[in-house]
């Protein structure tokens, strides 16, 4: 125990050690660990069923892990509310879809939690959600409600929202997958710009040149377990394990 | 008919008063029933969901007399039978409307709870700026035929001395024996008093429609 909680601690941003994931008495995700360094881009790719989705919502505890251990900083996530709140104040998360409010502006739904997460004082937080619309290129968009956005508009207004938080991680479950390319392309752009600027990113996906082109690691999954880790370059273009080169070659043969 | 309706007329304010008194208290009562009930620990859960079952098995007749008799006539407390009628229609009512609720919150979509759960919104301003906004809209006209159900049953407020229309009307009858023109006037003035209730409703849907579609 000792040699391992080493391990994972290593100048790593967020650590997973051991993180299983079970929905009653079946459990989805095994035993995986994983270290992601400040400022590394990783995408968890796979078919779907295979687990990533519910390891990336393990992070956050938005499904808390039946066993295993997630440290932010070295720092391990307790079961207490308290250090939950600590966490995801932390890790900022966008969803497949976007789950903006939909009674408040866009500029409304990025400033709510600053206020009433952080207590940022209402005019601070304002130019906060400003500076983070303009940064997704939707300034111009601030007072309308998202039923009035296009999807991609909509899941730029929602990363918006996580960035306000001034996260130290984000976590990304398949971004684009309700969006058709085009759209997909204006979300990933947004994505590749925050990648470009540090940020550190977990990131759940089927776009696998955005995987190759912007991770920095490629882990790939299948049936709840971690089947290979490499740097993005060898995993995609020299997959070692059949399982990975199956997967690779039948989403590029498509 | 004329000398009628000014002696039942005499019931109207009653009437009200007890249908709005007790809307209100099942209105602010309903709300924590249903959160109670949507409650991970079944600690939470389970005096919420007795309640909800009691009040809603005994007929509301007979909880009347038990609030009156208990409340309404122990050597510690006296309760007016006014509030005796407002307390027990309101509990009854809070169990209905903490349905309405329920439903309410049920229809706003898991996404939500997750995406305020991720942005660490303290509980209470979760409910308050994104789930219970939400729910409005979809509350608003159950709440409305409650608000009329609760309308009628305030009648039953007159077997313990309320002073309402059927009160008036019940008295008048003693006096003059013409039970039916009587009870027909009492009927006409419930069906006036809910039309406010139904138009309210409308109105309250239509603004919240506008407001939720972002016009």
């Amino acid at each position: 125990m000792q040699g391992r909680s080493m391990s994972t601690t290593s100048n790593a941003l967020l650590s997973l050690d051991g993180v299983c994931v079970a929905y009653r008495q079946h459990e989805v995700v095994h035993d995986v660990s994983l270290d992601v360094a400040a400022g590394e881009v990783v995408a968890l790719i796979g078919p779907s069923g295979a687990g990533k989705s519910s390891l990336l919502r393990a992070i956050n505890f938005l499904e808390p892990p039946s066993k295993g251990r997630i440290l932010l900083e070295g720092r391990e996530v307790g079961g207490t509310r308290r250090s939950l709140d600590a966490l995801r104040r932390d890790v900022g998360m966008v969803f497949q879809s976007f789950n903006l409010f939909p009674h408040l502006t866009a500029l409304e739904n990025v400033m709510l939690a600053p206020v009433h997460t952080l207590g940022v004082p209402t005019e601070q937080a304002r130019d906060r959600a400003m500076k983070q619309l303009a940064h997704v290129g939707l300034a111009d968009h601030a007072d309308v409600k998202p039923s009035k956005c296009s999807g991609g508009q909509q899941q730029r207004i929602a990363i918006a929202r996580a960035l306000a938080m001034e996260p130290k991680v984000m976590l990304f479950d398949e971004p684009t997958s309700s969006l058709d390319p085009e759209l997909g392309a204006e979300v990933l752009a947004t994505m590749r710009t925050l990648a470009g600027e540090g940020m550190t990113m977990v990131v759940v996906t089927h776009e696998m040149h955005f995987a190759e082109d912007v991770a920095d690691r490629v882990v790939f999954m299948a049936d709840g377990r971690v089947v290979e880790v490499n740097s993005a370059g060898k995993l995609m273009r020299d997959p070692k394990h059949p399982r990975t080169q199956r997967f690779l070659d039948a989403v590029r043969n498509r | 008919m004329v000398e009628i309706l000014s002696v039942l007329a005499d019931g109207i304010a009653q009437t009200v008063q007890i249908t709005l008194a007790s809307f209100v208290v099942a209105a602010v009562l309903g709300l924590p029933l249903a959160v109670m009930r949507m409650a991970d620990s079944w600690l939470i859960r389970l005096p919420a969901v007795l309640a909800v079952e009691i009040l809603r098995a005994v007929p509301p007749i007979v909880w009347l007399f038990l609030v009156y008799f208990s409340l309404g006539s122990s050597d510690h407390v006296q309760l007016s039978t006014f509030q005796a009628a407002v307390i027990g229609l309101g509990l009854i009512y809070a169990a209905h409307l903490s349905e309405a609720y329920r439903a309410g919150l049920d229809a706003v979509p898991t996404g939500q709870w997750e995406a305020a759960r991720a942005l660490a919104l303290p509980r209470y301003q979760s409910y308050r700026r994104v789930i219970l906004p939400q729910t409005l809209m979809v509350v608003v006209p159950p709440m409305a035929t409650f608000a009329i159900a609760l309308l009628k049953d305030s009648a039953i407020a007159s077997v313990i001395g309320a002073t309402d229309i059927t009160f008036q009307a019940v008295q008048l009858t003693q006096q003059d024996l013409n039970g039916l023109g009587n009870f027909a006037v009492a009927g006409l003035l419930y069906i006036a008093l809910g039309l406010p209730f139904a138009a309210l409703a409308r109105g309250a849907d239509r603004v919240l429609s506008r407001r939720l579609a972002g016009a």
